[in-house]
């Protein structure tokens, strides 16, 4: 009986012990968790993608914290959306000259997964813009995830 | 994961030579009900205080290698990180067929290594009482209030299983499952559905380790 015992118990214990070790230790987070609108930049009237010769961009109300800050060579701007509220504002400088940018869009909490938790998904209502530089933008998906996916073109 | 498999087709490989082995004479072996209780999920609770989960085994064997099986339990799971709070509880049932590949010979109702497959059905509440989130913008912080729902699940449970005093057995089964439905949307899933895992992962792999009672209720001849 005692042979037995042993004979079972040990290894059952030892995989008990490997499996709860396993499933207690914290996983790091491996995926995005940050939702942004990303925003191709195209010669107006064209199809051809190109980056500005100087791109800044920053929230308005928050010209000491640039999102881009005389940036060369991007082609697809990353813009993050505020939760809290369902209006956001920017001011986009392209070459130098200055626009205002504003978008409204509803906001949901999306699970990412155990380790990362939660973000905010958003989606794209409508868009406001003021100034010269920036000629059209077109809407190409209003859904704002994690996932890299074009959401806007904007005609320059 | 892999050595986990190798194991296992070891087993399998070993069962089917026992099969293959067999004598043909008549011998009688006891047909038997089965009540077990899972020890892995209390176990699990001395060393992980926020999860809970109690399980229950029943079945009854319908012929030399084959058990109609009926499992259930409960689950209490909190989890808790920097940036969120999460707790479901909530109970499942799984039914299902075991297949004994060691042939009615040598098994005689006390050993088994073979094969479970199993649909399982889970009704669980959850909600996150806190989470949040930071970018550009600062940090925002919200909540997902309680909700009720179901989801399914199938899986198969290759294990293995002897009997260590008359009529009592002890065994364990990996639960190899794959998610139907959710019951939750895309954008909320369960970080834990009660019987089946991790919600956010369609396949997820699990452990039960058994402790059953035997009943023998007839006996029957076997070739």
């Amino acid at each position: 009986m005692k042979y037995y015992s042993l004979r079972y118990i040990l290894p059952v214990i030892l995989i008990m012990i490997l499996f709860s070790s396993i499933s207690c230790t914290p996983q790091a987070c491996q995926e995005e968790t940050h939702s942004l609108i990303k925003a191709t930049f195209y010669i107006n009237g064209t199809n051809i993608v190109k980056a500005p010769d100087s791109l800044t961009v920053y929230g308005l109300g928050r010209d000491t914290a640039r999102i881009y800050n005389k940036s060369l060579s991007i082609k697809i701007a990353q813009i993050p959306l505020d939760a809290s509220t369902g209006t956001c504002g920017y001011v986009f400088r392209l070459n130098g000259i200055t626009d205002t940018l504003t978008f409204s869009y509803s906001t949901y909490p999306h699970l990412v997964s155990k380790e990362c938790g939660f973000t905010y998904y958003h989606i794209l209502d409508s868009y406001t813009v003021t100034g010269r530089a920036i000629d059209t933008i077109i809407i190409r998906n209003k859904n704002i995830t994690t996932i890299n996916e074009e959401n806007i073109r904007i005609f320059y | 994961m892999r050595r986990i498999s190798a194991y296992f087709i070891n087993l399998l490989i070993v069962a089917w030579t026992f099969s293959a082995n067999a004598q043909d004479s008549i011998i009688v072996m006891p047909m038997k009900i089965r009540i077990g209780a899972d020890v892995y999920g209390p176990v699990s609770y001395f060393i992980n205080k926020n999860t809970l989960s109690i399980e229950g085994y029943f079945s009854i064997d319908i012929d030399t290698q084959k058990a109609v099986v009926a499992e259930t339990g409960y689950l209490d799971f909190r989890y808790s990180q920097y940036n969120y709070n999460y707790q479901t509880k909530g109970t499942f049932i799984r039914l299902g067929v075991d297949f004994n590949l060691i042939h009615p010979e040598k098994a005689m109702g006390k050993y088994y290594a073979g094969i479970g497959l199993r649909y399982g059905l889970s009704i669980f509440r959850s909600d996150v009482p806190f989470f949040e989130q930071s970018n550009y913008w600062g940090s925002v912080t919200g909540s997902i209030p309680p909700s009720t729902h179901v989801a399914h699940f199938i899986e198969a449970s290759p294990g293995i299983r002897t009997e260590i005093f008359r009529n009592f057995s002890m065994g364990w089964v990996i639960r190899l499952r794959i998610l139907i439905y959710s019951g939750t949307g895309k954008d909320n899933k369960a970080v834990s559905i009660p019987g089946y895992g991790n919600g956010v992962k369609s396949f997820n792999p699990g452990i039960n380790y058994y402790l059953i009672w035997s009943i023998p209720y007839k006996s029957q001849k076997v070739k």
